[in-house]
């Protein structure tokens, strides 16, 4: 309401239209295709990955003799290079894919027009996120070409690795930078849904996209600052030679460490974990939030379980900060605190499994629309459920010991994030395509690349499971280096064919993608007949997003409601 | 403080009619409470009593500044709700961070406890403090 | 209910963006010292020693600093109370007297850095100094950082349009949350770095 900006649509340079917008509209759809940019680049460094550990010792085929002699000598990865290359996947894909494309593209667009707002509450500052997001994921990718090259020492960080490694400044600084436009955007998000809903839309009226995004801007708000504060000081630690991670008496390669020690180095992995574990739930979040809204719209019913399903976020959002230390059971943390924190895993299942569940259940009953949103939103139920029941194990003591870091882990998270997440947000841009663009999606395509996709995910993840199950660490640049690996190490090359016919299968979808948004097929307001508030404007919607200021009556799924003409009860239908 | 001022000015801001006297006296307690704390700290009292007075100190001259200053003192309800939040989710990570670091002391490491609680692992000779660090970098 | 809350009747928390913005940015800023804090107290439970301020740092001077910083709170207040009666020129002096203290602390600042640095001490002298050069650094950014703020609203009660702005007195209220919430951080800073 406090947007100072007029609604006239007035005359706006290129510039000011396209590069420096302010409207949500145009940062969301930024966010959107840089997002996937970078989601692109994170999956090339993961080929180089993929093959180095299917057939290690062997040349990059093709693009191998392009790279510098210190990465690939001859054409042969180096192992410093594995690990820059592990280290950039894990940072890119977390922290400059899927967040961004989760929480601030859907978020930005899809977010105002859910809650009949015209804006983002603080516009400029949104631009201000976006423009920070850029820079700092530039230079994390342009670190490959700097002095040290690019960081190596894994996402996490861990010192006393990371302080003695080179490139770990840049990736500091990147992250610094990114940690504030995250911060700029969750206390957007959360200023604007809690102050700019449309009259009458309460709290238990918002779509469940809604409370996603804003469970998961709590925990950026909260969870990242504590990673800023950690970045600062290992920064401080490489650039000012401070001991915050460095024990006493360390020795490197035969030297004793030249800074005073009497740091603490687990202190780091506490720090990080504050973040990354509510991380995940960022990642999933709003996933969870797209396919309830799709599995709704498709079905034809109102949600099972709402209140549940909200409530549950809620729980999760919470509980999500009390779960870190479950990634340092084997750390050398005090084996008490492992307790507390094996408890409180157990107990975050809870609501997570909650929300599955309703989601199933919601099936049931309903005349399903086979689309392709609904395509990918059905493949996320069980493939989400896998990467989740997977975990338990993972959050036992007793069982960690033996799984931690194994390949086990990497096929656990990655069913989460890539078959959960990733799908999700593959259902999210096919469906509120016609809401970007006014047109709509190829079908043929969408399911081509709805099949060949989940296809080859679970193709790439479930070898990793059974490899980390035979004990294959996820640390080693050569498998066959340890003599118990090369029974399994057929399943590493299996991994590796499908990752490259998922890598075919992007095509379509992204030929797909640009074609429709020219030639799709014209689509009217409300093509999918949904009863959420942003189908109650014109696709794509003007500036300023709706002729007046929508009136909510209703809470956000009315489907097949008894006694009326057609099967949808929009929002703001006051009959 | 508010009450009685609020009903003559713009209904906006009722809550927050600045009441000048009362930041004066603020001010003055603020100083009061500054010099007592340097005081108190050249006494040399033990020092967990010193940390523990001193923190109550600051602890009070900060909730001076945020109810009266910042107006947290008949302010919506909303604010003092978030940041109550915020201060469970940072004594958590205060806590939790802080037990790991008592709770886990060099003592529990030592050569002596693990040859207490694993006889058969610490037969042999571990290795010497030196040898792991330095081979890390290189198997990474 | 209140003027804002009568747009959106039942759904408008009354608490304008700008507001419920800085807040829930200070919420940020909590959680970011509570970790700088969590570590200064890990690190010196582990630590085998940690000096006592008055031997290590000069306390004089950090109290001098103390009582200007507080003083800044009270003048920002004042030209928030200024702003509130529309009184432009009462509000041009509290702030710039704002402005002058928060240099003053500067100052002072650098001066205690100078004479650290000139006795060969800097942040890889030991954990606590690496503690004290770290946090107090980060403060001072955040001393900065509103220093820019408050300069530029005082630059604007210059400019008739952006004083005759109804958001104004909102803007002046919320450079005023963040700076109290700087003072904040010293109060606790003071004691557990040079006193305790």
């Amino acid at each position: 309401m406090s947007s100072d900006h007029g609604h006239d649509a007035h005359e706006l340079s290129f510039l000011r239209k396209y590069v420096f917008s302010v409207d949500h509209k145009v940062i969301g759809l930024q966010y959107l295709i840089t997002s996937f940019v970078f989601l692109l680049a994170g999956f090339a460094l993961m080929m180089l990955m993929r093959w180095q550990l299917a057939f290690p010792g062997r040349a990059i085929p093709l693009i191998g003799p392009m790279f510098s002699p210190d990465l690939a000598p001859n054409g042969v990865m180096s192992g410093e290079f594995y690990n820059a290359l592990g280290a950039m996947h894990g940072t890119i894909m977390i922290f400059l894919g899927i967040v961004p494309l989760g929480v601030a593209a859907f978020g930005n667009y899809v977010l105002p027009l859910q809650i009949g707002a015209p804006d983002m509450a603080f516009p400029r500052l949104n631009m201000m996120s976006y423009w920070l997001y850029l820079p700092a994921g530039t230079l994390m990718l342009l670190s490959f070409f700097l002095p040290g090259g690019a960081a190596q020492s894994g996402w996490t960080s861990y010192p006393p690795l990371s302080v003695i490694n080179p490139g770990q400044t840049v990736w500091l600084l990147a992250m610094v930078l990114l940690i504030t436009s995250s911060l700029l955007g969750a206390i957007n998000f959360l200023v604007t849904s809690i102050n700019m809903r449309a009259p009458g839309l309460t709290l238990m009226r918002l779509p469940v996209f809604v409370w996603s995004e804003m469970v998961a801007s709590v925990i950026l708000l909260l969870a990242f600052p504590p990673l800023e504060a950690a970045a600062i000081l290992q920064l401080m630690d490489r650039v000012a030679h401070t001991s915050f991670y460095m024990p006493k008496d360390l020795v490197i390669l035969g030297q004793r460490y030249a800074g005073s020690g009497g740091g603490q180095p687990l202190l780091w992995q506490h720090l990080f974990w504050f973040l990354a574990h509510p991380e995940v739930y960022v990642l999933v979040l709003p996933a969870m939030g797209i396919v309830a809204e799709i599995i709704a719209n498709n079905t034809r019913k109102p949600l099972h379980g709402y209140k549940t399903i909200v409530f549950s976020m809620l729980g999760v959002g919470v509980m999500s900060f009390l779960v870190w230390a479950h990634h340092m059971f084997i750390s050398g943390m005090t084996p008490a605190l492992s307790n507390f924190f094996l408890v409180t895993t157990m107990i975050i299942s809870v609501p997570s499994v909650a929300i599955l569940t309703c989601l199933i259940f919601s099936l049931q009953g309903g005349s399903i629309r086979y689309n392709v949103p609904m395509l990918f939103a059905l493949a996320f139920l069980p493939l989400f459920g896998i990467g989740g029941l997977t975990g338990l194990p993972l959050g036992l003591t007793v069982t960690d010991i033996y799984l931690h870091d194994t390949y086990y882990v990497i096929g656990h998270f990655h069913f989460v994030v890539v078959t959960g997440s990733i799908i999700a947000l593959f259902a999210g841009v096919y469906h509120w395509f016609p809401k970007w663009f006014g047109r709509k999606m190829n079908d043929r395509l969408g399911v081509i690349h709805f099949w060949g996709s989940v296809v080859s995910m679970v193709g790439i993840f479930t070898p990793m499971m059974i490899m980390g199950l035979a004990g294959a660490s996820r640390r080693l640049y050569d498998p066959t280096a340890q003599v118990h690996n090369l029974i399994v190490q057929p399943l590493n090359v299996v991994s590796t064919y499908f990752a490259a016919v998922l890598g075919v299968f992007q095509l379509p979808f992204i030929w797909n993608f640009f074609h429709s948004m020219f030639r799709g097929e014209k689509t009217p307001e409300n093509p999918w007949q949904a009863t959420t508030l942003e189908w109650a404007c014109p696709s794509p919607p003007p500036h300023g997003n709706f002729a007046k200021t929508p009136r909510v009556y209703r809470g956000p799924y009315e489907y097949s409601a008894p006694g009326r003409a057609t099967d949808f009860w929009p929002q703001t239908d006051p009959s | 403080m508010s009450k009685q001022t609020a009903a003559a000015h713009d209904p906006a801001h009722d809550e927050h009619r600045p009441n000048v006297k009362l930041y004066i006296g603020v001010f003055a307690a603020l100083l009061f409470f500054t010099g007592l704390t340097v005081a108190v700290s050249r006494l040399h009292l033990p020092r967990p009593q010193a940390i523990a007075l001193g923190l109550t100190i600051a602890g009070i001259k900060a909730a001076l500044v945020a109810a009266v200053f910042m107006h947290l003192w008949g302010e919506k309800k909303l604010i003092p709700k978030i940041l109550i939040g915020v201060a469970i989710f940072a004594v958590t990570l205060v806590v939790i961070d802080v037990l790991d670091g008592i709770w886990l002391t060099p003592q529990d490491t030592s050569r002596m406890a693990v040859a207490d609680q694993h006889p058969d692992e610490s037969a042999a000779e571990p290795p010497a403090p030196a040898k792991p660090t330095a081979a890390a970098p290189e198997a990474k | 209910m209140n003027a804002t809350a009568i747009e959106n009747p039942d759904t408008h928390s009354g608490i304008s963006n700008a507001k419920l913005g800085v807040w829930l940015f200070l919420a940020s800023e909590i959680m970011l010292f509570a970790t700088l804090f969590t570590t200064y107290i890990v690190l010196r439970l582990s630590a085998t020693s940690w000096p006592w301020g008055w031997d290590a740092l000069n306390v004089p001077l950090a109290t001098l600093n103390t009582v200007i910083l507080i003083s800044s709170s009270v003048t920002i207040v004042m030209a928030y109370a200024r702003a509130y009666d529309r009184d432009v020129r009462g509000f041009r002096l509290w702030m710039a007297l704002t402005l002058a203290l928060s240099f003053g602390f500067l100052i002072v600042k650098a001066f205690e850095y100078g004479h650290e640095f000139s006795k060969g001490i800097g942040p890889s002298t030991s954990v606590f100094y690496a503690v004290y050069f770290t946090m107090t650094g980060l403060h001072g950014i955040h001393i900065i950082g509103g220093i820019i703020v408050n300069s530029v609203l005082l630059y604007m009660s210059f400019v008739q349009e952006d004083w005759e702005n109804p958001l104004f007195l909102g803007r002046v209220e919320g450079a005023g949350l963040y700076w109290h919430f700087v003072d904040i951080v010293w109060i606790f800073l003071f004691p557990a770095l040079y006193l305790l």
